[in-house]
């Protein structure tokens, strides 16, 4: 069973090859994609056992996802862990994302930081998660963690996927897009420490208004 | 009888339909396009050759306002509608140029 890890990165240069060095083990494959940094995360990367891929102009987060599991799906990857790149999860939980698809029990793991620690930023704890998992609500998802960037999707169920928002709406969108897959979802504890602030207020509702724009283009 | 503000109004939206058709002799707009720009501005210019009709109309509707303050009503409407279609086209677009720059990138790999 091949563990692909799809880590998007922009301006990551501090963090990288700590970040590289500590998933490498668990998984098979690390494809990172570096979204037009501006500094020198794409040649670091190349200088490490990973697969380095580049996007011409920078596309955001969603994009950058969506190119690494393009490549994942059409290198035999099963099992595709999403992961960030500036270094604020703990690389050993990846185990526990995808050991309920190993085991048969899930088709798709999310990560919570609501079941695990997390030192949430007051802001983000009392006003934007609950707003996002207001909107997660109005879309059918009941899951504790509206906004986890930490998951792990089984193949089939990566192949029905596209992700199209290339924002931070990229969360709610794969969420939502693995409901309407019907897949069996587990949703496991795992911890975040914030080294900055993440996602501002302003931000939170630029993903709402994303998300209705979305759904009106063909 | 019409009034001087009219008459201007009227010059300018002449200038405009004299744009259209040059754009058009051009090939910079399309069929149909033109004919929704020229359909615009002759509705507009009838909308103001006929301003005491529109008075008449605005009350027999209920509204208290005069029938040149509906024509502002339904144009800012009508940018509302622009920009709402102008917003969707360029994320239509911001879509397409990143669908391009993965299948760049994934070529190159």
């Amino acid at each position: 069973m091949k563990i692909s890890c799809v880590i998007p990165a922009y301006n990551e240069s501090k963090n990288i090859i700590k970040v590289i060095d500590k998933v490498l083990p668990l998984v098979d494959e690390i494809i990172i994609i570096d979204d037009c940094s501006l500094d020198n995360t794409y040649e670091l990367a190349k200088t490490m056992n990973v697969v380095a891929l580049r996007h011409p102009i920078n596309r955001g987060q969603g994009a950058a996802l969506q190119t690494g599991d393009e490549y994942a799906l059409s290198h035999g990857a099963d099992i595709i862990v999403h992961f960030d790149g500036d270094d604020q999860f703990k690389a050993e939980e990846i185990k526990t994302l995808i050991t309920p698809i190993i085991n048969g029990e899930a088709d798709a793991v999310f990560g919570s930081r609501f079941l695990g620690s997390a030192n949430f930023p007051y802001i983000k704890r009392a006003i934007i998660m609950p707003l996002a998992r207001l909107v997660n609500r109005f879309f059918g998802i009941k899951l504790s963690d509206p906004q986890s960037g930490f998951r792990a999707l089984n193949r089939q169920t990566l192949e029905k996927i596209k992700i199209e928002n290339r924002g931070m709406a990229h969360c709610s969108e794969i969420l939502y897009k693995t409901y309407k897959t019907q897949a069996r979802i587990v949703e496991v504890p795992i911890t975040v420490t914030y080294h900055e602030f993440g996602q501002s207020f302003g931000g939170g509702f630029k993903i709402i208004k994303d998300l209705i724009i979305h759904n009106f283009i063909k | 009888m019409i009034s001087l503000q009219q008459l201007l109004a009227l010059l300018v939206i002449g200038f405009f339909i004299y744009r259209l058709f040059k754009q058009r002799n051009k090939k910079q707009v399309g069929g149909n396009e033109f004919v929704l720009w020229l359909s615009f501005w002759i509705v507009s210019a009838l909308a103001i050759l006929f301003l005491k009709k529109l008075d008449y109309l605005a009350a027999s509707l209920g509204f208290s306002a005069s029938g040149i303050n509906i024509l502002f009503y339904g144009a800012i409407l009508i940018l509302f509608y622009f920009i709402f279609k102008l917003r969707l086209r360029i994320a239509k677009l911001d879509r397409d140029l990143t669908d391009l720059t993965r299948e760049v990138t994934l070529l190159k790999k």
